[in-house]
């Protein structure tokens, strides 16, 4: 989080992101126009039935205000029928805007350095694509529109009462102005104080309440059940103290809304009662200048909730930008495909130290393993023996020393092409076995895919399935467990056509008949005369590898 | 669906309070816009009257705002004074509406939290975690815009529509008739565009979750693709499937805007009819112009809080979902109740006697473990080995007598002390033993250190504790070469200064360190494929 909440670049992010939506002005504009003609129905309604009322008390013939009761009744069915064309029209354009933004927001991320892509946390992929994506697509629906038709609509009762006095005019031109702006202020003034204390106070609350119901047993246990409860109870006090901040000036700027609009109510009677003693007016048009203010200010009270909804889309658009925004220095895919090293190439090490901005960088180390042999990269936990691995992958800059293949030093380009990785995190996808099996290679045909089950011993896992190889995993699907998805994954990499293929703790999760298992496959990638580096803490794995490399000191 | 749950009303304190002043607020504003209406009336008739005014059009109501509010001083006066109460009212209503929200949602989560906690680990491996982890840190959340936004307008929808609607009655009863005639279309209408688009909602609903899903997971999966050098396909999908996603979610919102439409068209066609009426009959001479004033104000604010209702409805929908999720996870009773066999024995220096301990899995498949017996003895370390998922785990944690065996008993010196149906005292059983799980957890500072750190912590905790009974689940994953070595060569000295040691692990290390080796077992259960 660079930039404070709310800054000057958040708003950029904001206007750049809904450029970037591609949303059409005219789709806009027309939701606003339906929207005013619904908000200005009701003004419509309320200035027409006010004149319509103190003409008939004069006694004309009925033929006078026939048409005044007509234009009535049309307001009185317009109000609803446009109301629904303009919800209609606001949420497509914005759904629409949201599935292009969604799409190029993920082209980019696919086109960006594999080093970007590689240091996304999972969880924060799909906030970022899923939730902050809608948000924006909520600052047209709830803000943008909103405001346009607030402003519309208030123009339109200053013009009818200025028609009729101008200083009412401007009376309620001052007043609608400070119902929307001191409000908005107000509003954006406890949005503010929310992101900064709020957010803090929310993270303590989620982790107090987390560790009290993870740790329940264990707790338990050691008899310190109440302090769990009594932490979760201090965290929840600080969380009521910061909404409490944050709620006072929202409740100013209900008070305020209220107040303007009051006032607006108060002036344009008394100058409406007596420019109509004076004279300057008659009966049916101070009743409109009197009673106006009563339907005029519904409009302007959607502002609040459209600054707040302003906050939200620009603080996620922001972290859009940050997370979609290439790192400086990341080699950009240019989506060359990039050239498979031939198969022969040698993979070295030479002093090769890795650490992502910030870290401590790994200990150098160096070897040389010809294609169709093994590497294993031993180290204890936290040593950085995934970095050191994504470094290989060509994903991350080494920090000192060089990788290289084929006597290429080696490069984004190569990632997933030359070098493939598999991480420990690899996601399976909520699709069919077969499907999951053809992420590694488009062309995977059945018996390929078979054979690789069979390597990794899933067969008659996936034969015992409710539909073989075509059940759906994941959510919805079929569940799997630690070690079958550990499994599944292996066999994905035997699929991978990259002459070079690297694995992350291959051994996690699995039991002894899975390690059987990983040696199969080990020695099949061998046989393909195929370069496979594991890294691991495991030491029962190292009489796999032609050579060791250890990270410890 | 139910505007209020009876649960918040009866067992949530802060809720309680808010609802009974949240009316009373109500009342209030009822009453504030009942004299702002006659003052309008009182101070616009004079200029409007062809004749001067002889009677008082207000009839009853009248004596609220006297005559003398015709004079402009006066009533600007009186109405000046309206809005500034209103204001203050609008000020307090939405402060008092956060205060009680934050309250009830902080009350929602200790109350969920701390059953959860009892509720055990039982519950725990039933798979429900996730739901309920969302629910306390984010779904309660939803309950705030309930507080804020709907419940004054519910309050306000109990209170305003009925006050005004006597009002009206009293100054004009022709208009009270078109009034009250058409409130009960709302409801009815609304129940009829509900009934008659409910399929093709749902229908519209499944489809978005679907599709919304299945992007994320093309969103989730793209550093993986990356890895593979298969991350360019899927944009295309990912925005086919958007467009799809996008007409599912316009069929729906068409569906569901209608009622909306179908509530401001009802709302707002009344208030023209009862203007057009009155306009006519004002012709007449049949009504009064200061009658009609009133009426004219007071026809719209019967509609509005309804109008506001339907607006907040999802505001409403949302949060009661969240206060209902919240209270049937409380309600829920404890799966397996166990009767007290009395004071626990003194552990020091006995012997646990497992025999046929079995559990079931938590989609009752499989018991895992099936029929486990073994005796723990004192100075030794006992080791439970066997691959992932036979049941080592939730071995150890019977042994904790915090989950209880669907079968078979550990017993102390003969006389069964944890049966599936009866435990002895747990506070006095779980003050002798000691226990590390696979991810420790020690408490919120535990949560800033690594695994690694947190197990050594756990595991320093467990060592040092003196506890007769020391239970360790894998105490040797996530450590290196030289921890692991201390880690057993302390167990070692445990069981050596006469406590009873039980390991779970499938280290061949830590296997070798052990006094006796147990294999853990699961079996399918009769009936399940």
């Amino acid at each position: 989080m660079s930039a404070p909440r709310g800054g000057r670049g958040d708003w950029a992010a904001l206007r750049a992101a809904i450029r970037e939506t591609g949303v059409r002005r005219w789709a806009v504009v027309r939701a606003v126009l339906a929207g005013t003609m619904a908000l200005g129905s009701a003004i419509g309604l309320a200035a027409v039935a006010a004149w319509l009322i103190a003409k008939a008390a004069q006694m004309p013939s009925p033929a006078d205000v026939a048409i005044a009761a007509t234009v009535v009744r049309f307001f009185g069915v317009s109000r609803g029928l446009f109301r629904y064309l303009e919800r209609l029209a606001s949420h497509d354009a914005a759904l629409r805007g949201v599935v292009t933004l969604r799409e190029r927001a993920y082209d980019r991320l696919a086109r960006s350095g594999a080093r970007t892509v590689l240091g996304l946390r999972r969880g924060d992929l799909v906030a970022r694509l899923g939730a902050d994506l809608d948000a924006i697509g909520d600052a047209v629906v709830r803000a943008l529109i909103p405001l346009g038709v607030a402003a519309a609509v208030s123009a339109i009762a200053v013009a009818i009462v200025a028609s009729l006095v101008p200083v009412a005019g401007l009376v309620l031109a001052v007043c609608l102005l400070l119902a929307g702006v001191v409000p908005a202020m107000l509003t954006a003034r406890s949005a503010r104080i929310a992101a900064v204390q709020g957010t803090l106070a929310r993270a303590e609350v989620t982790t107090a309440a987390l560790s009290a119901m993870d740790g329940a047993t264990e707790h338990r246990v050691w008899g310190v059940s109440h302090e769990a409860a009594d932490a979760l109870q201090r965290a929840d006090r600080d969380a009521e103290h910061a909404h409490e901040l944050a709620a006072r000036p929202a409740a100013w700027a209900a008070g305020a809304q209220a107040l303007f609009s009051g006032i607006a109510l108060v002036a344009l009677v008394g100058l409406g009662v007596l420019a109509a003693r004076a004279g300057d007016l008659d009966g049916p048009g101070a009743a409109v200048v009197a009673l106006l203010p009563l339907a005029a200010f519904e409009a302007i009270g959607a502002v609040p909730a459209a600054v707040m909804q302003y906050f939200r889309s620009a603080a996620a658009a922001h972290r859009l930008a940050e997370m979609t925004g290439t790192i400086p220095g990341d080699q950009v895919d240019g989506g060359t495909g990039a050239l498979p090293a031939a198969a022969s190439s040698p993979l070295t090490l030479d002093a090769l130290s890795a650490a992502w901005p910030g870290m401590t960088p790994t200990r150098p180390v160096t070897a040389t393993v010809a294609s169709g042999g093994v590497l294993a990269v031993i180290g204890r936990s936290g040593i950085g023996k995934t970095t050191l691995l994504t470094t290989i992958a060509g994903a991350l800059e080494p920090a000192a020393g060089a990788a290289t293949l084929g006597g290429r030093d080696v490069d984004a380009a190569m990632t997933g092409h030359a070098i493939a990785m598999t991480a420990e995190d690899a996601h399976v996808f909520g699709t069919s076995v077969m499907e999951n099996l053809r992420v590694a290679r488009g062309d995977v045909d059945e018996d390929a895919a078979w054979r690789a089950l069979h390597l990794v011993g899933l067969e008659g896992w996936v034969r015992g399935l409710p539909d073989g190889i075509d059940t759906v995993l994941g959510p919805g699907g079929r569940s799997i467990s630690g070690g079958e998805r550990r499994r599944l994954l292996l066999a994905r990499a035997s699929l991978s056509p990259a002459p070079v293929h690297l694995i992350d703790e291959p051994a996690e999760h699995l039991d002894e008949e899975g390690s059987v298992a990983l040696r199969a496959m080990v020695d099949a990638m061998r046989r393909e005369g195929r370069t496979v580096v594991i890294v691991t803490h495991d030491h029962s794995l190292l009489d796999l590898a032609d050579s060791v490399v250890s990270l410890d000191d | 669906m139910r505007p209020l749950d009876p649960r918040l009303i009866r067992r949530i304190g802060p809720a309680r309070r808010h609802i009974v002043v949240t009316a009373g607020l109500g009342f209030l504003t009822a009453l504030l816009i009942l004299v702002q209406a006659l003052l309008l009336a009182r101070l616009l008739a004079p200029i409007l009257s062809p004749t001067p005014l002889d009677s008082d059009g207000l009839g009853w109501w009248g004596r609220i705002v006297p005559e003398g509010a015709r004079e402009l001083s006066t009533g600007l006066a009186a109405l000046a004074a309206v809005v500034a109460l209103r204001a203050g009212v609008a000020w307090l209503q939405e402060r008092l509406a956060h205060r009680a929200g934050v309250q009830v949602i902080s009350q929602l989560r200790e109350m969920v939290v701390a059953h959860v906690a009892r509720l055990g680990p039982r519950w725990a491996a039933g798979g429900r975690t996730a739901d309920v982890t969302t629910l306390v840190t984010r779904g309660l959340d939803d309950l705030l815009p309930y507080f804020v936004r709907y419940l004054p307008q519910l309050a306000l929808a109990a209170t305003v529509t009925p006050v005004m609607i006597v009002v009206v009655l009293g100054l004009d009863w022709l208009s009270a008739v078109i009034v009250v005639a058409t409130l009960p279309l709302v409801p009815v209408f609304m129940v009829l565009v509900g009934l008659v688009t409910r399929e093709r909602s749902a229908r519209h609903l499944e489809a978005m979750q679907r599709l919304g899903t299945r992007t994320l997971d093309l969103v989730e999966g793209l550093p993986t693709l990356k890895a593979l050098g298969r991350e360019r396909g899927p944009a295309a999908r990912v925005r086919a499937l958007g467009d799809a996603q996008r007409h599912a979610t316009m069929g729906s919102l068409r569906v569901a805007f209608l009622s909306g439409m179908v509530l401001e068209l009802l709302t707002t066609l009344a208030v023209a009819i009862v203007a057009v009426t009155m306009g006519f009959r004002l012709i007449d001479g049949g009504i009064g112009i200061e009658t009609a004033l009133a009426v004219l104000v007071l026809a719209p604010e019967v509609y509005l809080p309804l109008r506001a209702v339907g607006t907040h409805f999802h505001a409403s929908a949302d949060g009661l979902a969240a206060a209902d999720a919240a209270f049937s996870l409380v309600d829920e009773a404890p799966t397996h109740p166990r009767a007290v066999l009395g004071a626990a024995p003194d552990l020091r220096g006995a012997r646990l006697d497992v025999s046929g301990l079995s559990v079931a899995t938590p989609d009752g498949a499989r018991l895992a473990p099936a029929g486990l017996s073994f005796a723990a003895a004192p100075g030794a370390i006992t080791a439970l080995r066997g691959p992932n998922g036979e049941g080592k785990s939730t071995a150890l944690l019977a042994l904790t007598g915090l989950l209880a065996p669907d079968a078979g008993h550990v017993a102390v010196g003969g006389v069964p002390v944890l049966r599936d149906d009866a435990a002895v005292e747990l506070d006095g059983w779980l003050a002798q033993v000691a226990w590390v799980p696979q991810r420790p957890d020690l408490g919120v500072e535990g949560r800033t250190l690594s695994l690694g750190q947190r197990q050594r912590r756990a595991l320093d905790r467990a060592f040092g504790s003196g506890r007769a009974v020391v239970l360790l689940d894998e105490p040797t994953s996530h450590l290196d070469r030289a921890s692991r070595a201390e880690v057993i060569a302390r167990m070692r000295s445990l069981a050596d200064a006469g406590a009873t040691v039980v390991v779970a692990s499938h280290e061949p290390e830590v296997l070798a360190a052990a006094d006796s080796v147990v294999l853990v077992t699961a079996l399918a259960t009769e009936g399940s494929s």
